[in-house]
Parts: C-alpha cells; structure tokens; sequence
C-alpha cells in the first residue's frame, strides 16, 4: 500500500525498519566479540631495574632488559650514562643481538646491521632502533618510552 | 532374525534419497588424453588431507598449546607416546606432500588454462584452498614452539603491519596484541584444529561440487575442434587407478617419514635474539626472499610495503587469472602460459636463492 504523494510503500517502510532493527541487533553482538577478539594489551610505559645489576657495566658493555614481551637493550656509554633500545629489528619485528666484535647490533632474520647508537646501516631496516628513555632514580634504574612528540 | 540388507538400503534411501549420486558416479566419465595424469592429483590432495585430519587429531590429544606446555608436549609425544614421532613426522611430511600436490595441481591447471569458462568458480574456489592450505602450514609452524618458529611467526606476522591502516588491526588480530607471546599460540592453535578445519571444509564443498558439475575439462585444441575425446567410467576404472596412486604415495610418504623425522630446537624464549637461518616452511621461501632483496625504504614509503603490494597484487591477478585470460586459444592465452612459466621459475628461483 502506498498513501498519495509518499516516497515509498508501508512494505517497504517496514522492511527498512526491521532490517535496520536486525542489523543493530547483529552489531551489538559483533562489538563486544571483537573487543574480547583484540585484547587491549599495550606494551610498559616504564620498566623498574635495579642499579646495582647495570652498575658494574664497561663503556660500551651491553645487557638485556625484558621490556614486556619483547627483549629491551641498554648499553652503557663512555661517560658512565645509559642508552637504552627496544630490541626488536624495525623491518619485521625480529629480535636483536649486540655483535661485540663489530660493536653492532644484528637481526639474523633478513641480515640486518644496526650500529652501536641504534642506527640502521644495513640490509632492509627501514628505521633506527626504537630509543628509550632512561633514568636513574637511587637504587633504581627506569626505563621509559620517550615522551610524546620528542623523537628518538 | 535375518536382516535383508536389501530391506536395509531401501529403508535408508527412502528417507536421504542418495540413489541418484550413486548413480551419477556410474554414469560419470573421465576423459583420456595426453594431459590426463593430472586429474590424479586432486584425489591425491585428498588422500593428504585425509592424512592430516587423522594423525592431526592424534597429535591434539597430547598436544598443549600453552607458552609453557608446548614445547616439552611435543617432546613428550615423540620420546614416550608409543610411534609419536612417527605421528608427527607423518603429520609434516604429509603437510609439505599436500602443498606440493596442491601446486602441481594448480600449476597444470594453468597450464591447460581448464579455469576458462564456465569453470572460473572451480579456479576462484582453489585458490582460496591454496590461500587457506597455507595458513594451515604458517599456523602449523609455531605449534612446536621452538627459536626457529618463533621468530618465523614474528615475522610472519608481522608482514600486514606494512599495510596501511588495516594492516596493524590485522597484525594485532593474529598475535592478539601487540607482541607475540603465549596468547599467539593458543590463538594459533585454535585457527590451526578448528577454524581453518571449518573454513576448509566449506570452500572444498562447493570445489568439489561444482567440479561435478561440469565434468572434467578437456584440452583447449580438441574442445576448439568439437572432437570426442575418449572416456573412462569413473566407476570403478578411474577409481581403482586413483587407488594404485594413493598406495604409491602413501609408500613414499611413509619411507620419507621414517627416514627424515622433523626435529625439535629448545622451547622458543620471547627475549632471545633470533637464532641463526631462521626460514620459513619451504613454500613460503621465495616469499621470504622477495621481502629480503627489498631495500628499507623506496622513496617515502618502507620496502617492505613495497613487497606487500607486489605480492598481493600478484595473489589477486592469479585468483581472477579466468577473466584476465579470457580468449585462452589467441596470442593473448599464450602470454598467460609464458607468465605461468615465469612465475614457476621465479619461485624456484627465489626458493634456491633463499637457501644459499
């Protein structure tokens, strides 16, 4: 049935309504399924270390750090402070090993070569390793993702 | 009492009707010709997979897909369950057959160009077997937990990430987070025994179906030419043949089973360095080598995105190859056979390249 000068039918108004109905109904079930799908796991702002483990590190000396579920690096520089570095290779996500010989830092997935600051000068890495922060607070040694917009 | 099986059958088929399949299958014909061989090699992929269900869900009874349990339960199945790295061996051996039958299979359906019309949905539905085989093989590959898996699956999983937009959902999708931890693998887990399972057996329903559909096809020069091409009844002619294969490949399958067992590398550590020669199953090989001769960035935009398009666009043209290679018997249909053997040779190419 269609009442004079309308746009469409009683059917057809009916039919949209109730698809529209069923389709809200359909996503209300979706949503919550792909929250549950896609945990909100997010990797650490910081991680606490112990000085004492990293005091006793030569210039130049490197360690690893669990930074979540990846491995973290520190190294320690010539005037005594800390670099740190996610270890994990920017091109496809592989972990990394300081090679002291070379004083570089190897992904043996796609053979690529970071040097010692983090820097990528060979094979396919697109970017530098990802820089963290670090400070020493007494006893304790923290590590942080930088801060917003301050590139690493 | 005596049952009259005859009685039986009757009772049964009154109520499912199945007498005309058994009847389509005396009726049905397979074609003979000089590229005949290669309608053995379906059933062949078949035999597999049958296979992989089997001592798949053998390895699932022991099988724990946990950061801590994986690793030591497969040790356990092939150390102390009676023939359990038989099972296993068979288990990968069986896995690398499948792929390999599945591309020979492919292969020479390109080559005789059977997807032409009307069997483009045959074609579009095996390559999503293809596409779905693979996965089962990439989600396979963590399940041991070892270095080399590891890092494979980072790896892996890592490649969506290239993609704009959707790409780091995907990612995120399969590892379920950001890194790749105890959660990736019993999300692999369950994609490997039951997703894919499910996904597989629906698109082979509707392959092997419309496979019955239309028959087998014929070569291009004798359809051209009208002609009859002689024919064997599928029943029981072609499936006694098909049978002598099974038996010879099951022979194979065995004998390489038992000579070569897979190996198992120390249970995988989510901090340490990858390990030396970490590569991907072989079928994923001259992918890996693509992704490696790429350099980091190719103007504003990273290598490895570069790659990823690439190889997606390569994946679509041969999923939608029947339409592109419409007017198979002109020089056009020509140009596709050359592109066939370019991409066979750039695989194996790149697969060896890959090893050295």
């Amino acid at each position: 049935m269609k009442i004079n000068n309308a746009y469409f039918t009683r059917r057809k108004f009916l039919n949209s309504l109730l698809g529209g109905w069923l389709g809200a109904v359909v996503v209300s079930f979706i949503s919550p399924i792909v929250k549950f799908v896609w945990p909100p796991y997010k990797e650490p702002d910081e991680v606490k270390l112990a000085v004492a483990d990293y005091a006793g590190m030569k210039p130049d000396e490197v360690k690893t750090f669990a930074w979540g579920n990846k491995p973290g690096i520190i190294r320690r520089t010539k005037d005594a402070g800390f670099i740190a570095w996610v270890g994990v290779c920017t091109h496809l996500d592989c972990n990394v090993t300081w090679v002291p010989d070379k004083e570089m830092f190897y992904c043996a997935c796609h053979l690529g070569w970071y040097d010692k600051n983090g820097v990528n000068v060979s094979g396919p890495p697109p970017r530098p390793l990802r820089r963290l922060d670090v400070s020493v607070e007494g006893e304790d040694l923290f590590v942080r993702k930088p801060e917003a917009g301050a590139k690493a | 009492m005596k049952i009259d099986l005859k009685k039986f059958a009757a009772w049964f088929d009154d109520r499912l009707a199945l007498t005309p399949i058994f009847k389509y299958m005396t009726k049905k014909e397979i074609p003979q010709h000089e590229h005949s061989l290669w309608y053995y090699t379906g059933s062949s992929i078949l035999l597999f997979l049958v296979i992989q269900i089997v001592t798949g869900i053998m390895l699932a009874f022991y099988y724990k897909p946990t950061l801590e349990g994986a690793n030591d339960s497969i040790a356990r199945i092939m150390t102390e369950m009676p023939l359990g790295w038989l099972v296993r061996s068979i288990h990968s051996w069986s896995a690398t057959f499948m792929i390999a039958f599945v591309m020979i299979h492919m292969i020479a359906i390109m080559l005789t160009k059977s997807y032409r019309k009307p069997r483009e949905a045959t074609w579009m539905t095996g390559m999503m077997l293809i596409v779905v085989s693979m996965i089962f093989g990439f989600t396979g590959y963590l399940l041991p937990w070892d270095d080399l898996s590891l890092s494979a699956t980072k790896v892996g999983t890592n490649i969506p990430a290239a993609i704009p937009v959707v790409g780091k959902w995907v990612t995120q999708f399969l590892r379920g987070g950001d890194d790749v931890t105890g959660d990736t693998l019993t999300r692999f887990f369950i994609f490997h025994v039951c997703i894919l399972p499910l996904v597989i057996f629906a698109i082979l329903i509707v392959h092997i179906l419309l496979v019955q559909k239309e028959g087998m096809s014929v070569p291009l020069k004798d359809e051209i030419a009208k002609k009859t091409v002689p024919a064997l009844p599928f029943w029981p002619n072609f499936v006694l043949r098909e049978v002598i294969i099974w038996l010879l490949l099951l022979g194979t399958l065995l004998t390489v089973s038992l000579l070569l067992a897979p190996s198992l590398g120390p249970s995988a550590d989510l901090l340490a360095p990858a390990p030396k020669g970490v590569k991907p199953e072989w079928y994923f090989l001259f992918l890996f080598q693509t992704l490696k001769i790429f350099p980091g960035n190719i103007g504003p935009v990273t290598g490895e995105f570069v790659a990823v398009v690439i190889i997606l666009v390569g994946i679509l043209g041969i999923f939608f190859v029947p339409f592109l290679d419409n007017k198979p018997e002109t020089i056009k249909g020509r140009l596709f056979t050359y592109l066939t053997y370019f991409g066979v040779i750039y695989a194996i190419v790149f697969s060896i390249w890959s090893l050295l």
